[in-house]
């Protein structure tokens, strides 16, 4: 037994001494060999797959960059020198020094002096030729293709198709696996969304450098990067642009009868039959091309898209389509006609009066609510009143929803709900905001003590007053106008509640269809068809009749479109201005008997509906339909 | 002949069914298990830094799996000390087919990876036969030794016993896995070591080995008949002449020793340590994971793992003259050697004084089969120690 005790003795001797002949006494000399081990790899970035349009038109596209990288770990020992060397850096590659510096100690921090720093995406060709030319005098500096985004339209459908920007440390923890320090990725809308749809495979190339870092000669290709996917999206270049258009049209013609605080709005046209976006504008917006290449706040801020300069520009960054929400006003009220059907409280061709005035027998503080027409005294049927969007016709529906006895329920929200409202619409249009459909419990819970110390022992109760202004569209309903347009499709299909969407197909760079996750299918609601009849007819009649609303713009349309408008009091605060301001609506479709597009439109703080959001609406059938629509003159209506 | 438990008292089959569950327990080898927990728990430690940057995105994806090794290992081990070593002695005929028929499954199913075949696909896991062959084999051989225990100085039976242990080890050679087939002849060498094979017949036994040795490395290329594969060759011919090697043969090594040189006192780091991370170092989370470890921390860490080797092999020494019996002794002695050889080659190989075989180093390279098949081997060490104590102080009592 002593022998093999000698054995292990003796084994383990050798490799002690030889680990300390290695490590303590030769280390130095091993670690300079480690660090002259003469190739570096470069990451080979891989264009990004492109957004195209239904058609297949590019939306966004690459170009082709050169990148200035930086290794830390070869810049020289010596602080003077590496001083210097930034310096001159700095000015060759017009970044501020500082810039530099805290990417540097950024990998300083992480302990991590092998990966390279990013000093600019896009070099431009001066520079490339004057850092190649010195090489000797900017040891670590190397240069790499990369590729940065590029938008042939600038601005055109900004929020709907998001941008691009590196990644940051918190996205890299949540995404892990396949992501990496120095990757670009989609920061919000379509190329957030398809993030992983879009993105490629880095490849890498092998770039010989001496033992101070200075490249010799140009990278090898290791493994060639792998191009993202294509992503086609369900808009039409040439409807986006329209909605884009009609939506400045509207805000100026707002503008233009007096509507001061007139300054933003959205359009969504949706296709009634499967949900798919045909065009979803945002105004103000902004030319995300300031994301690409080398960011600058200067930049940033001059599109409105830092928080200090945001508000100026009234929040360019902002999707107004399903980011934000709006009181609808009379938008709503085929919701209310529809679940007053459903529930029987109504026979449609019933008459009730329509007057400039409404009390409610039950409202113990006698509040008058007035109607948008004080002159008009004649009874309506359903129909009429949609058309004529009479306000005491929907009062006394709203007074009727809240003298149903507690057993009901709450049958004006439940159908609220039912419709797609007060959640969020399961688009993959992101981000989304569910909106607000105010019910009892949530008055309950909103109005606590806390929150509302004056008033909340009244506040938190459901009195007769917000059933009629819910009836209306007022109130504390909250709605985008992703949903309402979604709403109106249920309207035009028969009752079909679509996945609203922008995702068409995804294909490889060399055109293989990608397997892709299916949306859910149109999901038919429960409601009569005969009472969708009777909303239709209400519609039609809004936009036909001598009489509706949006008669004067759509009247003598080519095509056949039915739709309603809205008038929705909010109240804002602006610099200087608080009081209550019309948010202007327009919600239709056509053709009427056969829909293959519902368009929306909001005009922020833009009068009446018919005179911003129903002309914007109309330039946009008007580009569907290929007809030439004037531009219109507007009446005064609700 | 040695001296162990058993034979200084005159019956070698007395009261072995005796030993309850709780007296073997109670008599376990304390420090042996702390310096097995110990090496584990380095051993994963190494890994996390190790293979941090080898898959983009999963820095843990090695670690995790490693834990669930040793895990699965860490029950391996508890049913090593639970069986009686006696069981193996009596079933080692169907131990000794079922090796043979791993490795033989291996030979004709079994997937090529990286230029040998020694995996099978088991669905959710490539197991790898040789590695738990290593304890089968120690378990089946040190059987059939007993067996003929009193022939045992005689030529006839150390030849019968060395050409019954070469079947195994000719048949993992032509795999072809050579650092496996050395491991187990090392095993082999050992057992008939502690079995009590006479100095003389051992020294012969030795000369002979070195002159295959030298047969198959210089007179079999110079007449033309190669046993070797070309780069095992290379690897071993550049090992003693480092000169001749070629430069691929070359790169591995002259990489291998600048990363454990590159370490020094303290190690570089995980994110610093050039050699790992960018990879120039081929194979660091399995054949050279030694090198990594040292390359990222340095002389202090690399004394630990060593040290705890060292700790590890000295109480399985130990083991040996504790046993209860012939049996257990020999397949102490086994198991031990095995490990040492493994040690000394995987070790020496990332520091240039052993060739390059690929051997992976105990408990710490990146593997199931071996953490799984090295922690077992320590349960059956464990349980002839327990049972070695428990049979002693059970007649002393007498």
């Amino acid at each position: 037994m002593g022998i093999l005790g000698f054995a292990l003795l003796a084994v383990f001797a050798a490799l002690f001494l030889r680990l300390w002949a290695l490590q303590v006494l030769a280390g130095q000399k091993y670690v300079n060999q480690a660090q002259a081990n003469s190739f570096r790899i470069l990451r080979q970035p891989a264009p990004r797959g492109l957004l195209l349009d239904r058609t297949g038109i590019p939306l966004v596209t690459n170009i082709p960059t050169t990148a200035i990288e930086l290794w830390p770990s070869d810049l020289p020992r010596v602080y003077n020198d590496r001083y210097a060397e930034l310096a001159r850096l700095a000015k060759v590659a017009r970044i501020p020094l500082y810039e530099i510096a805290r990417g540097i100690k950024a990998r300083q921090k992480s302990n991590d002096l092998v990966t390279p720093v990013t000093i600019r995406e896009n070099a431009s060709g001066p520079m490339q030729k004057y850092l190649a030319e010195r090489a000797s005098q900017f040891p670590g500096v190397t240069m790499s293709r990369s590729w940065i985004r590029h938008y042939p339209y600038q601005d055109l459908g900004a929020q709907a198709l998001g941008y691009v920007g590196a990644i940051t440390e918190p996205e890299l923890k949540r995404l892990g696996k396949s992501y990496d320090l120095n990757d670009q990725i989609g920061q919000a809308g379509a190329e957030s969304t398809y993030d992983t749809y879009l993105r490629g495979v880095a490849g890498a190339s092998k770039l010989h450098v001496d033992n101070f870092g200075r490249p010799l000669g140009t990278a090898q290709l290791a493994t060639l990067p792998k191009p993202g996917n294509s992503v086609r999206l369900t808009l039409s270049l040439k409807l986006q642009e329209a909605a884009e258009k009609a939506l400045q049209y509207g805000i100026g013609l707002a503008q233009s009868n007096g509507e001061w605080a007139a300054r933003g709005g959205a359009i969504v046209a949706l296709d009634p039959r499967d949900g798919s976006i045909l065009a979803m504008a945002s105004s103000p917006t902004y030319k995300p091309s300031v994301y690409a290449g080398h960011v600058t706040t200067r930049e940033l801020g001059s599109q409105g898209l830092t928080t200090k300069t945001a508000s100026a520009q009234n929040y360019p960054a902002l999707d107004r389509a399903t980011d934000a929400t709006y009181p609808p006003g009379s938008v709503f009220k085929p919701v209310t006609a529809l679940a007053a059907m459903q529930e029987h409280l109504i026979a449609p061709y019933e008459n009730l009066p329509c007057t400039g005035t409404y009390q409610s027998p039950n409202d113990r503080s006698h509040h008058t609510f007035h109607n948008w027409d004080p002159n008009v005294n004649q009874a309506m049927d359903l129909p009429t009143a949609l058309a004529y969007s009479c306000d005491t016709y929907f009062y006394q529906l709203g007074d009727d929803f809240y003298s149903l006895p507690g057993n009901r329920g709450q049958p004006l929200q439940k159908w609220a709900r039912i419709f797609g409202f007060g959640h969020l619409t399961g688009s993959d249009v992101s981000p989304e905001v569910p909106g607000l459909v105010p019910t009892i419990g949530w008055r309950k819970q909103n109005f606590s003590k806390e929150k509302d110390p004056c008033c909340w022992q009244v506040d938190e109760l459901w009195k007769p007053g917000n059933s009629i202004q819910l009836a209306i569209g007022q109130g504390d309903l909250l709605v985008t106008p992703l949903q309402m347009a979604r709403f109106y499709a249920l309207i035009a299909n028969g009752g079909y509640l679509v996945t609203p969407h922008l995702l068409d197909d995804v294909q490889t760079s060399t055109g293989t269809l990608v397997q892709m996750p299916q949306l859910p299918s149109p999901r038919q609601v429960p409601v009569d068809p005969a009472a969708l009849a009777i909303v239709r007819q209400g519609l039609l009649e809004g936009t036909h009749a001598t009489f509706g609303t949006s008669y004067p713009v759509f009247g003598q349309f080519p095509v056949s479109i039915a739709g309603k408008t809205g008038t929705a009091e909010k109240l804002i605060t602006l610099p200087g201005y608080t009081g209550l301001k019309s948010q202007s609506w327009w919600c239709g479709y056509g053709p009427t008997e056969d829909a293959k597009i519902v368009v929306c439109a909001v005009i922020e703080n833009g009068g009446h509906g018919g005179t911003a959001a129903a002309p914007a609406a109309a330039q946009v059938f008007g580009a569907f339909f290929h007809v030439h629509v004037k531009q219109a003159t507007s009446t005064h209506s609700d | 002949m040695l001296e162990y438990a058993g034979s200084q008292r005159a019956g070698l089959q007395r009261h072995r069914e005796g030993i309850a569950l709780g007296n073997v327990v109670r008599s376990l080898d304390w420090v042996l298990v702390a310096g097995v927990i110990g090496l584990v728990a380095v051993g994963l430690w190494a890994i996390s830094g190790v293979t941090r940057f080898d898959v983009p995105g999963s820095p843990q994806h090695y670690l995790q799996r490693q834990i669930a090794y040793a895990v699965i290992g860490g029950f391996a081990l508890l049913i090593g000390i639970v069986i009686d070593p006696d069981v193996y002695r009596r079933y080692w005929r169907p131990i000794f087919i079922g090796t043979i028929g791993l490795i033989a499954i291996v030979l004709l199913a079994g997937k090529a990876a990286r230029g040998s075949t020694r995996w099978i696909n088991v669905g959710f896991f490539t197991f790898q036969p040789s590695e738990f062959g290593k304890l089968l084999f120690v378990l089946a051989i040190a059987g059939y030794i007993t067996e003929r225990a009193r022939g045992v100085s005689t030529w006839r039976s150390t030849l019968r016993t060395v050409s019954f242990g070469l079947i195994p080890v000719a048949l993992v050679f032509i795999q072809p896995d050579l650092g496996t087939a050395l491991v187990y002849s090392a095993a082999l060498a050992a057992m008939l070591f502690v079995c009590g094979t006479p100095w003389r017949q051992l020294t012969v036994l030795g000369s002979v080995a070195v002159l295959a040795i030298v047969a198959v490395l210089w007179i079999g290329p110079a007449v033309g008949v190669s046993f070797l594969k070309p780069y095992q060759t290379h690897r071993l011919t550049c090992f003693i002449h480092p000169s001749q090697c070629t430069v691929d043969a070359r790169y591995n090594l002259e990489q291998s020793i600048a990363a454990v040189g590159s370490g020094q006192g303290n190690g570089r780091g995980v994110n610093n340590a050039t050699q790992t991370r960018l990879n120039f170092l081929p194979e660091h989370g399995t054949d050279f994971v030694f090198a990594s470890y040292s390359e990222q921390r340095g002389f202090i860490g690399a004394s630990l793992l060593l040290a705890l080797y060292l700790l590890v092999l000295w109480r399985g020494l130990r083991i040996v003259t504790v046993a209860r019996d012939l049996y257990s002794a020999i397949v102490a002695g086994g198991i031990v050697v095995a490990l040492l050889f493994q040690i000394f080659v995987n070790v020496g190989m990332t520091m240039g004084i052993a060739p390059i075989t690929g051997i992976p180093l105990p408990f710490v390279s990146v593997g199931g089969s071996s953490m799984i098949a090295n922690l077992a081997a320590m349960g059956v060490l464990l349980a002839i120690y327990a049972r070695g104590r428990a049979s002693r102080a059970a007649s002393r009592r007498r």
